[in-house]
């Protein structure tokens, strides 16, 4: 015996159009929208931080075995390079033209000036712990990097390798990124 | 100095107006690559696409507005967290949005009946002492009531496709199981629903 389905499709109908109206209340948007902020800020470091580990644990090893194998002891006494930094307050990533500074490179004479452009810090901790000193790192990374932190790069650049500073706090973590151009006069 | 604000004016809400325009002619395969890019506002263009008929599977499924909520919620971070293994080749990103909203309802409707071990909403919908003339508005709120009295693997199909007019297909990679049981999982919800429907005497059920 099989039953006509037709009364039950045509009620379930009148109900679908019934309902067809009923939607999730604003504050369900208002709270993912929170959501997404933060969603994008643990993306971020969770994407550059292996990124950013790598390269200052190469550098840290680096610099660590050529200061023992090249400076006399007496030198060893001397303080580690230390810079003490202000971490900047946090900025939003999706800021098309972070605002960039000038330096100028001394160099040797007759050798042409370098000028690096800089953007500001990026933070990659969220919150950002205290922090009280730390090294600057001087490391290269593919230009995508910029792009997890919301700067705009050209899909042809992406492979590329850029310049970037990392500051690194004193228990060893990355706390903030900076991306540097090189140019040359 | 007023004609250059108005002018600006103008160009932001035409500006706002087109990128407006631009996500509704988006598709949500679009707009799920933007969102993992990191773009807010496409997010919030899929959410107000999409919540709708989540919001209202939940809805239907569990017959608790807070659930459903909470549910619509949990399906938009889930997506957030595993969009990336959304494959556009395997079917819409409704049917796997509808796919991420069915575990999560059956989670809670699992839990309910841990918490409530007698089934409130089949007792509610048993209860047919009164049912003689109904209104439209009395009939639809007895249908709401049957339909969530359905056996879950009955009541997903049937408010999937009879509720939210997805297609088998949509409907079977949701559920996870082949088109012919989603097929055979309605046919059989119908046949329970017009069985209350004609207990209640919403309508005389007819066999052919």
């Amino acid at each position: 015996m099989r039953m006509n389905e037709d009364p039950v499709r045509d009620i379930l109908r009148a109900l679908a159009e019934e309902d067809a109206g009923i939607e999730a209340s604003p504050q369900i948007e208002v709270r993912l929208r929170k959501n997404f902020s933060s969603w994008k800020r643990r993306r971020i470091i969770r994407r550059t931080s292996p990124w950013v580990l790598t390269a200052a644990s190469i550098v840290l090893v680096f610099t660590f075995v050529n200061r023992k194998e090249t400076e006399p002891p007496a030198a060893q006494s001397t303080p580690v390079e230390q810079t003490a930094v202000s971490l900047p307050e946090p900025i939003a990533p999706a800021q098309p033209l972070p605002k960039t500074t000038r330096s100028r490179n001394s160099t040797a004479a007759g050798m042409p000036e370098s000028f690096e452009i800089v953007t500001e810090f990026f933070p990659l901790m969220d919150p950002a712990p205290p922090f009280e000193r730390g090294q600057l790192l001087r490391v290269e990374l593919p230009a995508s990097a910029m792009q997890m932190v919301g700067l705009p790069v050209r899909e042809e650049y992406l492979a590329r390798s850029v310049h970037a500073d990392v500051l690194v706090g004193e228990e060893g973590l990355p706390r903030a990124i900076r991306f540097v151009k090189i140019e040359k006069e | 100095m007023e004609l250059f604000t108005v002018q600006n004016e103008i160009h932001n809400g035409s500006c706002a107006k087109a990128s407006k325009q631009k996500q509704m002619s988006e598709s949500d395969e679009q707009l799920l690559a933007r969102i993992l890019k990191g773009d807010e506002e496409a997010f919030a263009a899929l959410y107000r696409r999409r919540q709708g008929p989540i919001y209202r599977f939940a809805l239907h499924m569990t017959r608790n507005r807070t659930i459903a909520e909470d549910v619509t919620q949990e399906v938009f971070l889930a997506l957030l967290e595993n969009g990336r293994s959304f494959n556009a080749s395997c079917g819409t990103l409704l049917s796997f949005l509808y796919g991420i909203a069915r575990n999560h309802v059956l989670k809670r409707i699992q839990k309910q009946w841990r918490d409530e071990p007698v089934d409130e909403a089949e007792q509610y919908a048993s209860n047919n002492d009164v049912f003689h003339d109904f209104t439209r508005g009395e009939i639809i709120e007895q249908v709401r009531r049957a339909v969530v009295s359905l056996p879950p693997v009955y009541r997903e199909a049937v408010v999937l496709c009879d509720l939210e007019n997805a297609s088998y297909e949509e409907a079977a990679l949701a559920l996870e199981c082949p088109v012919g049981t989603v097929r055979s999982r309605l046919s059989r919800g119908r046949m329970i629903l017009a069985h209350k429907l004609a207990k209640y005497k919403v309508y005389g059920s007819k066999c052919v």
